[in-house]
């Protein structure tokens, strides 16, 4: 157990009662004077030059106060490559891209009158399939790609739909096969999917007469929303003020840049006033950002012993019709291409390619579910091809700290996490080795998978954050920390740090629930699992400040040096002499002697923290080293089929992640339970469906995700806690690597109860019992005679 | 799909004969409401626009649930899906009903949600419509001219559409008290746990031992433009043949009777076998070992 008095410890989250009452403040709670709202045209065509629109007749209608057009903000956005309009400019790209906007007293009017914009368009010839736009004679969807603002570690190709790629090169791939006693080589895809969070975006500003800007925005990460809108629309940073209140679930897609460019624009086209937009839940299926999808080839070389001496692999990621984020994804999916193995010869080319469909972005595991997916299935294969056990397959070639070294040639540090005693771990928890019990009905079949996987923070190597400490009269703290609180209960861990070093209680300390860049310290983004490590080390520093400056004026007072002092029950003490202490209260405003002289002064401390040890990798091998800290983990499944229908149970989901430490062992269950039933969802039900790039499932109805019902009935979270050196407390992240290998340990257990090989996702009833028509024929053939009662 | 709804006029009638008043005097601009959960979506879809919406809620009448030996099951237009769930004769003699309900839509819609609706959207995929068709339930239709009864087949006319005039109205849906021995079940493919129908397959024996008198009846969803039921199901199974042959004889009669397409939900293919297998199951199941 635990030494600590708070960190370790299964404390409720510290927004619970908020958040239970209802008294939570989200975007769209927020109501300005004078507010005005906007309704959105969308584009009918996948892919079509804009000729003409006329807007007078919706500009007529009363209580309308503007109506603009994609030519009226000439501004491309986005966070890596500057690839999006604010409204479609020259063309429309994807089927339901906003084209034109009306701003009016109410919503109901700006409805109305949206639908009296008139828009001509010159249809042009569209491109859906990721790996057909990337032939030469597919139709070009960005003429300009050349001329966009790129960051240089990207390589967009001009003249293709090729938005970047990136590629890793280790050791001799020729050699590496040549040295192979098998060679497998496989295809795997998954669909793009939708976020699918709570909370549908919203966005509120107001561009004042003065030139101020003020942004309120169910946004990821405030500080980026103020730099790039700052950069895109050349309005001076200093102007701009970001507010972020509570989040309802984010997963990436609320990541980057949205909607709160467009938002600003029409305020100040709408005589300054602040105007709201708000997307319904259908919208959201057309307008905002999604998942990409994925094509993998992953060909592997293994020696007869199972050691994989060479892997070669191609991503191609569908990013749809803009890809300013997810040409990161690419690239993430590019460095970490083989997993979490050791393996000498490999090559990998991870492509992000522009279709006429809704457009990608960040979204929770950054490329790791998708090509976990394709590799994981592919050890399988590989380990059933051998003869060997999975286990025994994986933990020959898994990474193990201080040995090994990883795709991108980083040497793993001696106190990384340790992924085999995960896998072990997993395996425990299933009885592997031991057969599924029978089920209950003949034409039913049971089958065990399980999957590894690795994930760090997909972050620019001068990634920081920052925060503040500062005391109130009665030793209550305000902990001042720029991490958005969106489900994932960072601020509660966060907190529990500042508790554990200060000795204040936690009830005594507060993170204001409605923060932004005014009011908080900076932190980069909340993403890719690196609030609680990144915003956690400057926690940390400023704990030390604070109790650096409590010290001093303790020392004047109590007549002791600072080391022999200590903090305890909101006090500081001698340590040798407990007796001997001054109250929290009575030195952090300063000190006042009994004549009335006063030392010290209020005690705020600060903590920075910035990315240390990263490299900008090899443009040509993808060579260096990408991550703060990697987080490894097992996730493995026992799942039920019918073969008839080909339905899947999961009767039990285990997750073993090597967290360095669990800093709330209770928010730690709920991301594992949350990625899982995630994770679930996506393996078994959710794609968005296109007919000639139109979406035929824009609504919950047929993109079905998980319900209560479909959660495994036993979820487990096994905790693995070798600590990291430089985590705080030991920790490392956590929030999305609980969905990344749950996937392919569905998929793994699918194929291994049904005794086919499952590659593509989602695994509907209808694509198992595909798959199982073809591959296993015979096994449906005796379901069926079973029903007969033969 | 908009935010807000056209504009339309509210009524809230007290008795049958004044929403049929409200219906004569607004013809084919009025509709009526029950629990509204298609008929909102529908508006703010701008599928259906009414200028006239008649809420039934404030209709005493049509709250009623009611099941008499003798007579059946009486279910009033505005009695909820959760309610019709909770009422004892529903579990202990309507099993097919029992199981459709217990697999419709959510909790939270089904609060709202009511029977006369689902029949009167008339979807292909009404997941109550099959179980209906089994019992041989009726609907009780009112308009100026007096009330009548339906034959459930002859009120669905096509996909989301019902042989009601503009002037009628449904005021409840009778089930007859099925025979003492009867057993039913309603089964669904479906693509997650909580879904409409991507094939739908009640089922209902009774009298099963006298072969000559035997009742098994078996209706659909989802696999044509309106539910169906498969008359020929009745004869072939008072057939003297062996139990294996009957069943074959089944599915073959309920794919002769289906049009299963292609859509969103599902492919043609993966609808014919489930119609195919639901049937086998289905039937298994009731029987069990008897056969």
């Amino acid at each position: 157990m635990t030494k600590f008095k708070y960190v370790g410890r299964p404390v409720p989250r510290v927004d619970a009662m908020e958040k239970v009452t209802g008294s939570a403040v989200f975007t769209d709670d927020i109501e300005l004077p004078g507010m005005l709202h906007t309704k959105l045209l969308r584009s009918p065509h996948p892919h079509a030059r804009i000729v003409e629109t006329r807007t007078d007749r919706a500009e007529a209608v009363e209580g309308v106060v503007s109506v603009v057009t994609g030519r009226d903000f000439p501004f491309k956005l986005g966070i890596y490559v500057g690839d999006r309009d604010v409204l479609a400019t020259e063309k429309a790209l994807w089927v339901g891209q906003p084209v034109a906007a009306v701003v009016a007293e109410t919503e109901a009017i700006a409805e109305k009158a949206v639908q009296l914009i008139e828009v001509e368009y010159e249809n042009l010839e569209a491109v859906f399939d990721a790996r057909k736009a990337m032939e030469e004679d597919a139709p070009i969807i960005h003429e300009r790609l050349g001329e966009y603002r790129t960051l240089p570690i990207f390589s967009p190709r001009p003249g293709t739909n090729i938005a970047s790629v990136f590629t890793l090169k280790k050791g001799d791939i020729e050699k590496g096969f040549a040295e192979a006693d098998l060679i497998v080589e496989n295809e795997f895809s998954l669909p793009q999917v939708s976020h699918a969070y709570m909370e549908t975006m919203c966005f509120i500003a107001r561009h004042g007469a003065d030139g101020n800007v003020e942004i309120w925005s169910s946004s990821q990460p405030p500080f980026i929303v103020r730099y790039l809108t700052s950069m895109s629309l050349d309005i001076p940073l200093s102007k701009i003020v970001v507010h972020a209140p509570y989040v309802g679930g984010g997963f990436g897609g609320k990541a980057g840049l949205n909607f709160e460019p467009l938002t600003v624009l029409l305020s100040k086209a709408s005589g300054n006033r602040p105007v709201k937009l708000r997307l319904t839940r259908e919208e959201h299926f057309t307008v905002a950002a999604i998942r990409p999808g994925l094509h993998a080839t992953v060909k592997t070389g293994v020696k007869k012993d199972g050691r994989i001496v060479a892997e070669k692999i191609v991503y191609v990621f569908d990013a749809g019709a803009n890809a300013d984020y997810a040409v990161n994804v690419g690239r993430a999916a590019g460095y970490d291409a083989i997993g979490p193995y050791d393996i000498p010869n490999v090559e990998a080319e991870s492509f992000t390619v522009y279709t006429n469909k809704l457009y990608a972005t960040a979204f929770r595991g950054f490329g790791h579910m998708e090509l976990h997916w394709a590799i994981e299935r592919q050890r399988d294969i590989i380990a059933k091809k051998l003869g060997m056990d999975p286990i025994e397959f994986r933990a020959k070639n898994v990474l193990k700290p201080g040995i090994s070294e990883t795709g991108t040639g980083a040497r793993l540090r001696e106190d990384a996490a340790n992924l085999e005693e995960c896998l072990r771990r997993v395996g425990d928890a299933l009885e592997w080795g031991k057969k599924p019990a029978k089920p209950k009905e003949p034409w039913k079949v049971r089958g065990k998978g399980l999957a590894v996987l690795m994930k760090g923070p997909a972050i620019p190597p001068n990634t920081a954050s920052s925060a503040v400490v500062r005391f109130n009269e009665d030793a209550s703290i305000e902990l001042m920390v720029g991490t958005s609180e969106m489900g994932q209960g960072t601020l509660t861990s966060l907190t529990q740090m500042v508790a554990e070093r200060l000795r204040v209680p936690m009830e005594k300390i507060r993170v204001a629930s409605l923060r932004g860049t005014a009011s908080t310290m900076y932190t980069w983004q909340t993403v890719g699992s690196r609030g609680l490590f990144m915003d956690g080390r400057a926690v940390l520093e400023a704990n030390k400040d604070a109790e650096s400056q409590i010290k001093q004026i303790a020392s004047q007072v109590l007549h002791v040096s600072e080391e022999d002092l200590e903090l305890a029950e909101e006090k500081v003490r001698v340590r040798e002499e407990p007796w001997r202490s001054l109250t929290l209260a009575e030195v952090v405003m300063g000190y006042m002697y009994p004549g009335g002289n006063s030392i010290g002064g209020p005690v705020v401390g600060r903590g920075s923290y910035i990315a240390t040890g990263l490299s900008v990798l090899d443009p040509d091998t993808g060579q260096g080293n990408p991550a703060v800290f990697e987080t490894f983990g097992c996730q493995g499944a026992e799942v039920e089929v019918n073969v008839l229908t080909g339905q899947v149970e999961i009767l039990k989901a285990f997750s073993a992640f090597d967290i360095g430490r669990a800093i709330n062992p209770l928010l730690v269950e709920g991301q594992v339970y949350g990625g899982t039933v995630m994770a679930s969802s996506i393996a078994l039900f959710e794609q968005l469906i296109y007919q000639e790039g139109v979406l035929l499932n824009p609504h919950f109805l047929d993109y079905k995700i998980a319900r209560m019902s479909d959660a495994p009935e036993d979820m487990v979270s096994i905790s693995v806690e070798n600590p990291q050196e430089d985590g705080p407390y030991g920790a490392r992240g956590i929030g999305e690597l609980t969905m990344i290998g749950m996937a392919a340990a569905l998929g793994n257990a699918v194929s291994n109860a049904l005794n086919i090989e499952i590659k593509d996702l989602p695994m509907t009833p209808e694509n198992v019992w595909k798959a199982v028509t073809r591959q296993n024929p015979k096994l449906l053939e005796r379901a069926k005679r079973y029903l007969k009662g033969e | 799909m908009f935010v807000t709804l056209p504009e339309f006029e509210y009524h809230r009638p007290q008795t049958v004969s004044a929403a049929l008043d409200l219906l004569d005097q607004y013809g084919g601009g009025a509709t009526v409401m029950a629990g509204g959960t298609d008929l909102l979506v529908d508006m703010r879809y701008r599928i259906r626009v009414p200028e006239h919406v008649i809420d039934l809620k404030g209709i005493e009448e049509l709250g009623k649930l009611t099941f008499q030996p003798g007579e059946g099951l009486v279910i009033g237009a505005t009695v909820t899906l959760n309610r019709l769930l909770e009422y004892d004769a529903v579990q202990s003699r309507f099993g097919a009903l029992h199981d459709a309900l217990e697999d419709m839509c959510d909790d939270q819609v089904r609060n709202r949600a009511t029977l006369a609706g689902n029949l009167c959207t008339a979807s292909p995929a009404a997941d109550c419509a099959p179980p209906l068709l089994v019992f041989d339930a009726k609907v009780e239709v009112a308009s100026p001219a007096g009330r009548r009864m339906v034959d459930l087949p002859d009120l669905f006319t096509g996909v989301k559409e019902t042989s009601l005039g503009t002037d009628e109205m449904v005021t409840a849906v009778h089930v007859p008290e099925p025979p003492p021995d009867v057993q039913s079940r309603y089964l669904k493919g479906k693509r997650s746990s909580e879904d409409c129908a991507i094939v739908g397959v009640a089922a209902l024996v009774a009298r099963w031992d006298d072969p000559r008198d035997r009742v098994v009846r078996l209706a659909y969803s989802s696999v044509a433009p309106t539910p169906v039921r498969v008359y020929d199901v009745e004869r072939i199974f008072r057939q003297d043949k062996p139990w294996g042959d009957l069943v074959e004889e089944a599915v073959s009669a309920a794919l002769n009777r289906v049009s299963p397409i292609s859509d969103v939900r599902s492919s043609k293919e993966y609808r014919v076998h489930l119609i195919d297998v639901l049937t086998r199951l289905a039937l298994r199941e009731l029987l069990g070992g008897r056969r």
